[in-house]
């Protein structure tokens, strides 16, 4: 295990001595630190309602001014990101837990597994990443739980695709067929063998689908089909502020910095970490383009 | 060529099959009853009953199905539960729309994207290129719904040159009202595809910039124009037609957000509307839609790939 420790130490250490990098590490740090510990570190309630003082322009009292219903702006953009970065680590967590076996399975049995399985990704992938969300969310109404696992279940594709790729690319190597001739189980060659080998994309893929999430995320709370409301959501606010551009221009503003600033830190370090890990810098970029944005096609 | 396109068609049967039946069985999934789902929650006992007898919901479930995808393939989807109008026609209404933002946005973004991609993969690791690299990033990194309230804040609000709420001007009637009310959702969508055109223009370009026959023409000496406006920008735009047809076809299957940020009268805005008063004859008829176009799509962009670039074998 320790050699495994070295080796993430030794990509850790490449992927931050690209300044670009650095910054988006420290930023997503940031945020989750200070999203994760805001009841603590600051004296701001996201759902206290002062509504004296409604659609409040920027001043002293509340930095970023206030909603319409007096709500503290500042306040709810840092506990929206608490909802972004949570709803990103529940949904990634769901689509890897249920893509890679499936890339797994079907890379490494072929067959009638592979072509079962991979029908049912083209399936999911027949459909905009978007609709395919907003139809889960029409079957399941409208909650916080349908809300992660549309996002979730729409990540799902990718890590098949990718898990599998990469399997087949492993499938006939002899420390994998040496563990078939010994007489491994498949479970046993496909967890222990072939998957600790397997990691370098699917950890990529974990990065990119962190940013997709939270921008699916926000979207559908744009479209008032994710999140319900009190819960602070960057979507959900840019949804109500868009209503109120002419009364206060800057609501809309605040929750957008900070959606778009974690979108690039992740992009930025999902292409980082594709470029040191695999070192085949532009078909990682395409793959993960093609991937992430054509098929999310969350516009 | 007859044979690959009719060996790419017989390939979406199955994906086509297991996707209606997942569009079908939405009804179904929905909590309580597939009639409550149809006819709301303050039906009357007849109503209810007629609904069950129309809909053959006591017949078994196969024939159900069956009877849907009879009527699904002709453009049958029912009515719609909240306006009583057939859903079909509610859909084709929205299509022009759809398209002509659609096209639009592709238009926006090969004008941002082309000449930022050239002049990047022209002088690669220069300062420009990390410049318009970054662009690109940028580009694709903010939320389009973020980037058409930015639009509106500053064209509609601030200066009032143009509507902040776009309605469906068909262009071939009025050119000048479709620009006006076009620009804004075109430009918000057009920058986010300009990122994507622009990265893979620029990789193609670099690609095809190390080949062989770009030393060849330069060491004939071709000026540098030719080799790249004559040899390089043709090879390397095949791969490229692929995106485009891609990113329209995703476009021509909704363009969802922004047409919420613009309250743009499209497809997408249909399908937010059914899903919000659960019209789900109308969901389901929108998704199906949107699916068959948008695979159709798919496969026509790999035919005319294959068709333009005679090195692909129709396998």
């Amino acid at each position: 295990m320790s050699g495994g420790l070295r080796r993430a130490r030794a990509t850790a250490g490449r992927v931050l001595a690209r300044p670009a990098a650095l910054v988006s590490v420290v930023f997503l740090a940031v945020t989750i630190f200070v999203s994760l510990t805001a009841e603590w570190l600051l004296p701001l309630d996201p759902l206290y309602q002062d509504l004296a003082a409604s659609l409040e322009p920027p001043g002293a009292t509340y930095w970023f001014g206030t909603d319409e219903l007096g709500r503290d702006i500042l306040a709810r953009v840092i506990y929206g990101a608490r909802t972004s970065l949570l709803t990103a680590a529940g949904a990634v967590l769901i689509a890897g837990l249920i893509g890679v076996p499936i890339g797994l399975v079907a890379g490494y049995f072929g067959g009638w597994r592979d072509a079962v399985l991979m029908r049912v990704v083209d399936v999911m992938l027949a459909l905009p990443g978007i609709l395919f969300a907003m139809a889960m969310i029409a079957v399941l109404g409208r909650s916080q739980m349908a809300a992660l696992v549309a996002v979730g279940v729409t990540g799902i594709p990718g890590f098949a695709r990718i898990t599998r790729a990469q399997v087949l690319s492993l499938r006939q190597r002899d420390f994998v067929l040496a563990v078939e001739a010994l007489g491994g189980s498949a479970s046993y060659n496909m967890f222990r063998t072939v998957l600790p080998n397997a990691w370098s994309p699917i950890l990529v893929q974990v990065v990119i689908l962190s940013s997709v999430a939270i921008l699916l995320e926000a979207a559908l709370a744009f479209l008032g089909v994710g999140i319900p409301p009190p819960t602070p959501s960057w979507g959900e606010m840019l949804r109500t502020g868009k209503s109120y551009l002419h009364e206060a221009p800057t609501y809309a503003v605040l929750p957008g910095i900070a959606l778009t600033l974690t979108i690039l830190s992740l992009d930025t370090l999902g292409r980082v970490l594709a470029s040191v890990l695999e070192d085949r810098r532009e078909i990682v970029e395409e793959d993960a383009a093609e991937a992430a944005e054509l098929r999310q096609g969350q516009r | 060529m007859t044979t690959y396109i009719l060996r790419r068609l017989a390939q979406l049967v199955p994906v086509l099959f297991l996707a209606s039946i997942g569009i079908w069985a939405m009804v179904y999934a929905v909590p309580g009853s597939p009639v409550g789902a149809i006819v709301g929650e303050n039906a009357t006992p007849e109503q209810i009953q007629d609904t069950i007898t129309r809909l053959g919901l006591d017949r078994p479930l196969y024939e159900q199905y069956w009877s849907w995808l009879r009527g699904a393939v002709v453009g049958d989807f029912g009515l719609s539960i909240q306006s009583r109008e057939p859903v079909w026609g509610l859909i084709m209404a929205r299509v022009p729309a759809t398209i002509q933002l659609g096209l639009a946005a592709i238009v926006v973004g090969l004008v941002i994207g082309v000449p930022v991609a050239v002049v990047s993969a022209l002088v690669p690791g220069s300062w420009i290129d990390r410049v318009l690299s970054a662009w690109s990033a940028l580009a694709l990194g903010v939320p389009t719904f973020w980037l058409g309230i930015l639009l509106i804040l500053l064209f509609a609000v601030e200066l009032r040159w143009l509507p902040s709420v776009s309605t469906y001007v068909s262009f071939l009637e009025d050119p000048l009202g479709a620009v006006r009310n076009l620009l804004l959702p075109a430009l918000t969508l057009g920058v986010y595809v300009s990122g994507i055109f622009a990265r893979f223009l620029r990789a193609s370009l670099l690609g095809e910039l190390k080949a062989d026959y770009v030393r060849t023409a330069r060491s004939k000496g071709l000026p540098e124009r030719d080799v790249v406006g004559r040899h390089v920008m043709r090879n390397a735009l095949l791969p490229f037609v692929t995106i485009v047809g891609l990113m329209l076809a995703a476009f021509v299957g909704g363009t969802v957000v922004t047409e919420a940020v613009f309250t743009y009268p499209g497809i997408g805005r249909l399908l937010i509307q059914a899903i919000g008063v659960r019209d789900y004859p109308l969901i389901q008829g929108c998704i199906l839609f949107v699916l068959v176009i948008y695979v159709l799509m798919n496969v026509m962009v790999d035919v005319l790939y294959a068709y333009i670039d005679p090195r692909i074998e129709y396998r």
